[in-house]
């Protein structure tokens, strides 16, 4: 068909300026209808900023929209809205505290025809929802609260939200970030379903391979300026990690494998009601031992009931041979295990604080050496990770809220990797993290088991997993079902046992 | 997780607290001989009634994740308004709409200043608090308004179908409010504000004028509770309601709406009055002094919400998050 090729989207010099930082420079775009359209950049390079201002959240400072050839002006949420714009946002958008439908429906909730006030037809929005969540796959039910959902299931309440509308320009700011690879086949269906009735897709992600999977072409950008445009199929990663940093990166997995030391976490027969059933490892220092499943294999549980968020029912830790008597996060930091949690936005961030003051805030020992503030140390090492991290912020002192979401992330991350700890537990630490830094964390985490500290690490990515650990744990259904050492690593094996069909060859 | 797929959430929604009514209840009932009669739960009732009101405009406001410290000074400002009114001839229905008029104005000044001015709502409230407090010694010149006709004291004294006036009032505002936090987008919005202000905008929600809306109908629900309470004790004192607001904000607290707004609601509310006035009546009937009564209904409230808080970190223990 030739509406295939018709541009619906056309972005004109949009600039944005916030206080010392130009977001966006004359930055246009275009988008096919019925296309895939990535955008690209490290984190800071303004895409969000840019979506933001598509779907009504910001004003723009200068440039213009054109929708079907004509220039439109909008101004609000809901002028984008009736223009069939809608969004998957990167932050957490859904209210805890209100059910599934609620949320789904917020601001637009189907209305009653009476006069004086608006009444909510609560049988239409919950049927409407029943039927929106069926023909997206999603198994939850309508009637529960966002508060007990799972991240993934979170993420897949947000889809069906932004599709709870006509839309025709579907906005998709790294709706894989929280998601495996289950419910990504389940996203890239929806995703193919969409193109194929014509609605056009921007997405945004730091998972590069999703780019040959979907993509039809890639928009780049860099320090808020447009770098260019391209057609998937006649690029390779390497030219597009290039053109996003500006250089090549050699090699993302560069792991060095040392001589384990003696052992440094042990556990045994850890169970929590039914997330976690008799669960036994050990880390040794100088290790990185992986841990892989499905969103809900128990991985996090486990993370959290070590570092003592969680009260198990049954089973003991033992840290360098010496068993835990008490199991609370403060008994954990004081015997040096450090976790990087998951959710980083609600767990790891004071976000109305600065980027300093967040950094230090797990190590105030360090910057109070004797009860007094000592303030060029806690500039100095800010300023290092900054560096290291290489964050994106004008300055140390800038409010962490006003950080581009991969910008945030590596804030929690310097946080925990100034606090030293001995056992250090990442959960999936480069979540919504551009290539970039990726690189810098690995190289990082790799610099950390050198020195002898035991490394567990989360992940659902399985190149990174693979590429990095010496050991890796597969958790199915709350139990580890299968441990890999790093000379047999198979990813079809692997990944079966994570689905639940693992069989062990040889 | 697992199990959400089946379990309906609607089943879910009885406010805990419920069993704290009843249990307050049952005690009285069993250890006293008078408690557990007819006359006995109406008189509770009217008792109830003004802080019910007084607390849900309380409510409201909490549920945005705001407050409104100024209801008190509100109730003894409409109290006087009204009365003044109706001594200088005006008439009775008059004077009482122009009361509610003068409630709404208040919550107005409020809410603009708070939505579309963004001052900080504690400021604002505490100052309003103190500044309508002012008003309304200065318009009496600090004397009470003294007894008034009958046609007045109908509101708060009257009955009607054999139950009194003031009980009906506070059941149908009960009914009108609770129907307007679950059922109208109004509602919803308002929820919505209180969960997170980012998220109602990014779903294009006007916050300002759900927050400016909601500061109106506390201030209006203020104004009502002080015209009623005037006519209940038949008069008016510029110092009436003073002390009302942290009663309102104990009974929203023990209903199972928190400071950060959100969550909780009208029914909570209505059962955290309804302890707080069944715990004056018991005691009373226990033969306590009033100052030893309040001693003690503070303890039985901070005991409540402890035991509430410890409840909700259990499970958050438990369950994670
Ligand atoms: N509300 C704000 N106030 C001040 N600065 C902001 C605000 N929002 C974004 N910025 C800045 O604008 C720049 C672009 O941010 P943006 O969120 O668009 O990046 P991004 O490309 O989406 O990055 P990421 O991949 O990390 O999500 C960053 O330097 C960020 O600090
Ligand atoms: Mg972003």
């Amino acid at each position: 068909m030739s509406i295939k090729n018709d541009i619906i989207l056309r972005l004109e010099n949009i600039t944005k300026e916030f206080p010392g930082v130009l977001a966006l420079d004359r930055v246009s775009l275009e988008v096919k209808q019925g296309e895939v359209h990535v955008l690209l950049g490290e984190n800071g390079a303004g895409k969000s900023t840019l979506m933001k201002i598509l779907c009504g959240v910001y004003k723009k400072d200068g440039g213009k929209i054109f929708i079907d050839n004509k220039e439109v002006t909008i101004n609000g949420v809901k002028d984008a809205e009736k223009l069939g714009i809608g969004i998957i946002h990167q932050e957490f958008n859904l209210l805890p505290f209100r059910d599934i439908a609620q949320n789904i429906f917020l601001g637009k909730e189907p209305r009653k025809n009476i006069k004086l006030v608006d009444v909510i037809d609560r049988s239409v929005m919950y049927k409407k929802c029943r039927e929106l969540l069926d023909s997206l796959e999603i198994n939850i039910n309508e009637y529960a609260l966002v508060k007990d959902l799972g991240v993934a299931q979170k993420q897949m309440v947000e889809i069906a939200k932004a599709l709870s509308s006509e839309v025709k320009i579907l906005i998709m700011d790294e709706p894989t970030a929280t998601l495996t690879k289950n419910e990504i086949d389940k996203l890239f269906n929806i995703i193919k379903q969409l193109k194929a009735k014509g609605v056009s897709i921007i997405y945004i992600s730091h998972r590069l391979e999703e780019i040959k999977m979907i993509g039809d072409r890639v928009t780049v950008l860099r320090d808020g300026k447009y770098i260019g445009t391209v057609e998937v199929c006649d690029t390779s990663t390497d030219e597009l990690v290039k053109m996003m940093v500006g250089r090549k990166i050699e090699n993302l997995y560069n792991r060095t494998y040392n001589k384990i030391g003696k052992e440094a976490l042990r556990v045994e027969g850890l169970t929590l009601d039914k997330r976690i059933r008799d669960v036994s490892f050990k880390i040794h220092e100088g290790e990185i031992v992986g841990f892989y499943g499905l969103v809900g294999a128990g991985r996090t549980e486990v993370a959290k009931t070590v570092f003592g968020e969680y009260k198990p029912d049954k089973g003991s830790i033992f840290v360098f041979g010496r068993k835990l008597s008490k199991l609370t996060p403060t008994e954990a930091v004081k015997n040096k295990i450090g976790l990087l949690p998951e959710d980083r936005k609600e767990e790891g961030l004071t976000i109305k604080m600065s980027v300093k003051q967040n950094i230090v805030q797990a190590s105030l020992k360090k910057v109070f050496p004797s009860g007094i503030l000592k303030e060029d140390l806690e500039l100095e090492i800010s300023k290092k990770y900054i560096k290291e991290l290489n964050i994106a912020t004008p300055d140390a002192h800038k409010i962490v809220k006003n950080l581009s979401g991969g910008n945030q992330q590596k804030v929690v991350l310097a946080k925990w990797l100034l606090t030293e700890s001995d056992i250090i537990i990442f959960d999936e630490p480069t979540r919504g993290i551009d290539v970039g830094a990726k690189a810098e964390i690995y190289e990082i985490m790799d610099e950390l088991a050198k020195k002898g500290r035991a490394i567990m690490m989360i992940s659902s990515d399985i190149k990174e997993i693979m590429g990095l650990t010496d050991r890796i744990y597969v958790m199915y259904q709350g139990k580890i079902i299968a441990e890999f050492d790093h000379q047999n690593y198979n990813q079809e094996e692997i990944i079966s046992f994570a689905i639940g069909k693992g069989e062990k060859h040889g | 997780m697992v199990n959400l797929i089946n379990s309906k959430n609607k089943f879910k929604k009885v406010p805990g607290i419920l069993f704290g009514l009843i249990a307050v209840v049952v005690i009285f009932s069993v250890t006293t001989r008078y408690f557990f009669t007819l006359n006995n739960f109406i008189n509770i009732l009217e008792q109830a009634s003004i802080l019910v009101i007084a607390s849900f405009a309380m409510t409201l406001t909490i549920l945005l994740g705001k407050i409104d410290m100024s209801i008190g000074s509100i109730m003894s400002l409409t109290g006087v308004v009204t009365g003044l009114m109706i001594h200088n001839g005006m008439p009775v229905w008059i004077s009482v709409f122009l009361g509610v008029v003068a409630g709404a104005l208040l919550g107005m000044f409020n809410g603009y200043l708070i939505s579309y001015q963004g001052f900080d709502f504690w400021i604002v409230t505490f100052s309003s608090m103190g500044i309508i407090q002012s008003l309304a010694l200065v318009i009496t010149n600090g004397a009470t308004v003294p007894g008034f006709g009958n046609d007045f004291r109908f509101l708060g004294d009257g009955s009607l179908f054999g139950l009194p006036v003031i009980v009906l009032i506070a059941s149908g505002i009960t009914i009108l409010l609770v129907f307007l936090t679950l059922r109208t987008t109004f509602g919803s919005n308002l929820y919505s504000v209180g969960g997170s202000e980012q998220i109602s905008k990014y779903a294009g929600i006007n916050t300002e004028a759900i927050v400016f809306k909601t500061y109106i109908l506390s201030g209006i629900l203020a104004g009502i509770a002080g015209i009623v309470l005037a006519s209940k004790v038949n008069s008016a004192s510029p110092i009436a309601g003073s002390g009302y607001e942290f009663d309102a904000i104990a009974a929203t607290l023990i209903g199972g709406t928190p400071f950060e707004g959100g969550r909780g609601g009208i029914v909570g509310t209505l059962i955290g009055a309804l302890i707080i006035a069944i715990l004056m009546n018991g005691l009373n009937l226990y033969g306590f002094t009033p100052p030893i009564q309040f001693t003690l209904i503070g303890f039985i409230i901070v005991l409540i919400i402890i035991i509430d808080v410890l409840n909700e970190k259990y499970k958050a223990k438990k369950w994670g998050k």
